[in-house]
């Protein structure tokens, strides 16, 4: 008998009746997942603000610890794997699989190339140094005013967006597994879609707040 | 430009916000390389970074062509809860910052 309960909402949607953002429940559920990681990544910048502002040393020259070019190159790899994303879900949504798998394939190729240069990032900043509680004594990153402080919201910050990168590849890459079997829905690469334009946002943040502000 | 007639390329308007986000983001590398004021360049980088999460969320993620319940309901749910949470923290880390002063001009090597 629960059962049964449970199966007439299932079809009604919304047991309520009506569908107040005039989506699917699948679009919906993801747009509040997105708002909820959207304020994960807000606490997490906040984290990032505070720590800078309560810091009486003056925050380091970003220019000298990074390589301002190479971050760059980062920003247009995840722009451009965002448009292809796109391109894909407009693929799918017109009934050309074919086409959209072939646009999630350069999209996983681009995530995969924006997370080998976080990865040649984070070694080379380790290599030089870098922690997670600070600088280690005698390093040259204490010579270009880098603090504990810096390195914490550095690698919470890009740890926590390249995690997500790393999760969007992984539903990408079942995405197109499941698109060349022909089991994925035009949906299913919107849902994909969604998330990865959403793990382009944080970069946009992070790219301004943190290596440009 | 700003018109995308959606019979005729379905494909364009994600290029060109491609574009626009790529001359953006040169702008604002610009920006930090040519030493403008702070204040000027804090406001800069600030606006141009809220276009370029419009342009995402409106043009890719297709917010402009939800219904606008959805499309306020994240986009001021997300930025009212963030400027909340700053608000909140800010004078905190002033305080910090003013409390714990002395105590940081010991192994700094600067003279002021």
């Amino acid at each position: 008998m629960e059962s049964g309960a449970h199966s007439a909402t299932m079809e009604t949607g919304w047991g309520g009746g009506a569908a107040p953002f005039g989506a699917s429940w699948q679009k919906t559920m993801m747009w509040i997942f997105i708002v909820t990681d959207a304020l994960l990544f807000s606490g997490l910048l906040c984290g990032y603000a505070f720590l800078r502002q309560a810091n009486s040393a003056p925050w380091p020259d970003r220019t000298e610890v990074f390589s301002i070019p190479f971050i760059a190159l980062m920003t247009f790899i995840l722009i451009t794997s965002s448009a292809t994303m796109g391109s894909a879900v407009t693929a799918a949504r017109l009934g050309d699989m074919k086409k959209a798998l072939m646009y999630v394939s350069m999209t996983i190729v681009g995530g995969a190339a924006f997370l080998s240069c976080q990865a040649y990032e984070w070694s080379h900043l380790i290599h030089e140094g870098a922690r997670l509680t600070g600088p280690i004594a005698g390093s040259e990153l204490i010579e270009k005013g880098v603090t504990p402080q810096f390195t914490q919201a550095f690698f919470v910050l890009t740890g926590f967006h390249g995690s997500h990168v790393l999760s969007g590849l992984v539903i990408l890459i079942i995405t197109a597994i499941r698109t060349s079997m022909g089991k994925t829905p035009p949906q299913g690469v919107e849902m994909a879609g969604l998330y990865w334009h959403f793990v382009d946002l944080v970069w946009v943040f992070i790219f301004t707040l943190f290596y440009l502000l | 430009m700003s018109e995308h007639a959606p019979g005729a390329n379905p494909y364009k308007i994600y290029w060109v916000t491609w574009g626009i986000l790529l001359v953006i983001t040169v702008a604002m590398l610009g920006a930090e390389m040519f030493h403008l004021p702070r204040l000027f360049l804090v406001l800069f980088l600030l606006a141009f970074m809220m276009v370029k999460a419009a342009m995402i969320g409106g043009n890719f993620m297709h917010l402009r062509f939800e219904r606008s319940n959805l499309s306020w309901m994240v986009a001021l749910g997300i930025l009212v809860t963030s400027l909340i949470l700053y608000t909140f923290i800010t004078p905190e880390s002033w305080h910090v910052k003013a409390t714990s002063a002395p105590a940081a001009e010991v192994p700094s090597e600067s003279t002021h």
